[in-house]
């Protein structure tokens, strides 16, 4: 019975994850019901009391998303109705825009924040703000154009090798403010953000030099396309149906939060970032080299911020635009504070956030709501979500109301 | 001579926003809160400061309208920090990201379109006036002394926040609660008042800031126009010593780093793009970060959570 539901779930999984990156909705419900078996064959091997503790655990870490999503939407409503807009209407089409019609644009703008926010995640567990994402984000996207552009190799070989380079690179831009944050103390997050200024800035540059000329080229502002062999495969061929634009690096993205996950918690290395990030004086007294450790996580922030752009340029574009504002980067923040830095809830906060953006557009196309009520929901939802302490606030100015009246009442 | 004045001018001008917001930052940071959230307080500041003096056609009204919005924005930082004890640098993020949403949004509702806000017809910088026998002094008179307004009320803030801290008794306070915030409640002043008030004064000095940058560097709000800014004025703090004077002088040094990049763009003896020229603030930035960080000492409490139950 046990080898048979444990056989259920891995195919339920798989063939989910497989149909729902095939821009399939549907998909999901397959992944959930893989969660679903797991969880009853964990339970199924627990006495009563664990399993009811275990059971209030997980309701409460389910409580504070579901309560703030909830509540953000209520007054995300509220704002579009106070300025004049058909909340419901602005609604049914975000949602029908993001789950339904647009849901394969929902996955690609998921992709990148993946990648961004385990970026993220990843430094917050070292105790770092990786605050200049962004930066990092545009050098591995302009590695990537460059070398995609100019060379290419059968075989795929060469494609791996973009990743390899793009991503060394925006690991290596974080060298400099990693290093002074060691030696000097420097905050890395004046540093790593003024970082990220100057490789946007330098972007500009870029963009003009490989064919975005506008004396020259037919096409301001834009980077000649990078050659056809370097173009990341559609998802379609390995699974018929899915949509033409979604790419393989919708897999990658997943793997790599996977692999990530295992890095954190099953490594040394893991162990030590996660350590210095939780104590810096008792990792210390364990002997753990914190400098190292901190190192370790910014390249690898880096790393990942340079293939997620470099996901981005081979996989969907196809070339890099000059002041693009993609703010895969800066989203990015939002999605690992909202996944608690967990590398396996980055991709469900991710995966929100693309559907709010899809979602937001088909909104702002169909009814005329301005998209950037997306925008301060998303703040809404971060701030509700993050302040856990509100709920006890709340309750507890309730509570003294009460008993205030209460004894009014006796007196 | 006349490009050393015309540099030099335009330093104090460029140092002016961000002297202003770090002014605020050392408030802030000394009463024991760290404000990363300045940028977009700043960005709220300057949206409000265009859209009051394009609604109203006065300048003057414009600044009240940046500097209320923007110590009210503030608040939000003070509540969640203190009262609802998020993580300070968390929740500065999350205001950077709601001023931004904000303000695209506000865009679209007051002028149809995201993007850049209508021109304002008359700005504080057009009400350039030279101080009477200070400005004819020679090299400083021009240079301090015949500016617009805001450069005025920056030197004034400077002054201002200085005797605050070191000169009064809600100085002494607001020092107390970032290094030792258990002293100061024993006392029994409320350190929560006292952060929310640091906190404060940090949103009314960025709206300030913001204001300066919509209605008289500029004569528009532009999205995302701060351009990093807030984090500079931060900078400023740091390197200054997380004092206001030092801020200060770390402020134009970077006003200066500002003003230099403009010049040497528009003198043309360097033949590259100017985006490089654009770099050059930011850069300085770090190296001013790196190089001075190591002499100064941050109040011994900031960043840290207070909550008198956790004391006891």
């Amino acid at each position: 019975m046990d080898k048979l539901l444990t056989g259920l779930k891995v195919i339920a999984g798989v063939v989910g994850v497989v149909f729902w990156a095939a821009s399939q909705f549907w998909g999901i419900l397959l992944v959930l019901l893989a969660l679903g078996i797991h969880m009853v064959q964990n339970f199924s091997r627990m006495d009563r009391e664990d399993a009811v503790k275990k059971l209030k655990d997980l309701g409460m870490s389910a409580f504070y998303p579901a309560v703030g999503i909830l509540a953000a939407i209520v007054l995300g409503g509220l704002i579009m109705a106070l300025t004049g807009y058909d909340p419901i209407n602005a609604y049914k089409a975000m949602f029908y825009g993001g789950l339904v019609k647009n849901w394969h644009i929902s996955l690609l703008n998921a992709t990148p924040l993946i990648f961004t926010g385990l970026s993220i995640a990843v430094a917050f567990k070292a105790g770092l703000f990786n605050i200049g994402a962004e930066g990092q984000y545009y050098v591995g996207s302009m590695i990537a154009t460059w070398l995609a552009i100019r060379f290419s190799l059968p075989l795929g070989l060469y494609i791996l090798a973009i990743f390899i380079l793009a991503g060394l690179a925006a690991a290596a831009y974080n060298i400099i403010p990693t290093w002074l944050k060691i030696r000097t103390g420097a905050h890395e997050v004046v540093t790593t953000m003024m970082f990220a200024h100057i490789a946007t800035k330098y972007s500009t540059i870029f963009v003009r030099n490989n064919g975005g000329d506008p004396a020259v080229s037919k096409h301001a502002y834009v980077t000649d396309a990078i050659q056809e062999a370097n173009e990341l495969l559609p998802l379609k061929t390995i699974i018929p149906g899915a949509n033409y634009r979604v790419h393989m690096g919708v897999l990658l993205a997943l793997v790599t939060a996977i692999v990530i996950w295992y890095l954190l918690y099953k490594t040394k290395i893991g162990f030590e970032i996660r350590a210095v990030g939780a104590n810096k004086t008792a990792a210390r007294t364990q002997g753990i080299n914190s400098g190292r450790a901190i190192m370790t996580a910014m390249l690898i922030a880096g790393f990942l911020c340079g293939i997620s752009g470099t996901t981005q340029v081979l996989g969907l574009e196809h070339k890099m635009y000059e002041n693009l504002n993609a703010g895969y980067g800066w989203n990015g923040i939002s999605v690992a504070l909202l996944a608690g830095n967990d590398p396996i809830g980055v991709i469900f906060a991710a995966l929100l956030w693309g559907i709010l953006d899809a979602g937001g557009q088909y909104m702002a196309r169909t009814t005329q709501t301005p998209s950037a009520v997306v925008e301060i929901i998303k703040g809404i939802i971060l701030f509700l979500i993050l302040a856990k302490y509100l709920y006890f606030w709340f309750g507890h100015k309730l509570f003294k109301g009460r008993k205030k009246a209460a004894a009014g009442e006796a007196a | 001579m006349e490009f050393v004045i015309e540099l030099l001018s335009a330093t104090m001008r460029l140092a002016t926003p961000i002297a202003l917001a770090a002014m605020g930052a050392a408030v802030c940071e000394r009463s024991g809160i760290v404000n990363i959230a300045m940028e977009g307080l700043m960005l709220i500041g300057a949206f409000f400061a265009a859209a009051v003096a394009l609604a109203t056609g006065s300048p003057w009204l414009g600044l009240l309208g940046g500097v209320i919005f923007g110590g009210l924005f503030s608040l939000l930082h003070a509540w969640s920090t203190v009262t609802l004890h998020i993580n300070h640098t968390v929740s500065g993020a999350i205001i950077n990201i709601l001023a931004a949403g904000l303000t695209r949004f506000f865009m679209v509702e007051f002028y149809g379109h995201p993007g850049s806000s209508d021109m304002v017809q008359k700005t504080l910088g057009d009400l350039n006036c030279a101080v009477p026998l200070l400005s004819k002094i020679p090299l400083l008179g021009p240079v301090l002394f015949d500016q617009s307004p805001t450069v005025y009320f920056m030197y004034f803030f400077v002054l201002f926040t200085s005797f605050l801290l070191n000169r009064t008794k809600l100085g002494l306070h607001i020092r107390a609660a970032g290094e030792h915030p258990m002293a100061l409640e024993t006392l029994g002043i409320s350190v929560k008042k006292i952060r929310y008030i640091g906190v404060l004064y940090s949103g009314l000095l960025c709206g300030f800031a913001g204001s300066f940058l919509a209605i008289e560097y500029g004569r528009f709000f532009t999205e995302g126009m701060t351009g990093g800014r807030g984090f500079i004025a931060l900078a400023a703090n740091v390197s200054g010593g997380w004092t206001a004077v030092g801020s200060f002088v770390a402020a134009i040094f970077f006003g200066f780093i500002d003003a230099l990049q403009l010049k040497l763009q528009v003198m043309g003896i360097f033949k590259i793009p100017p985006e490089f020229f654009h770099m050059l603030p930011y850069a300085a930035t770090v190296i001013a970060v790196a190089g001075l960080v190591r002499r100064s000492r941050p109040p011994a409490d900031s960043g840290n959570d207070f909550s008198i139950e956790k004391e006891m």
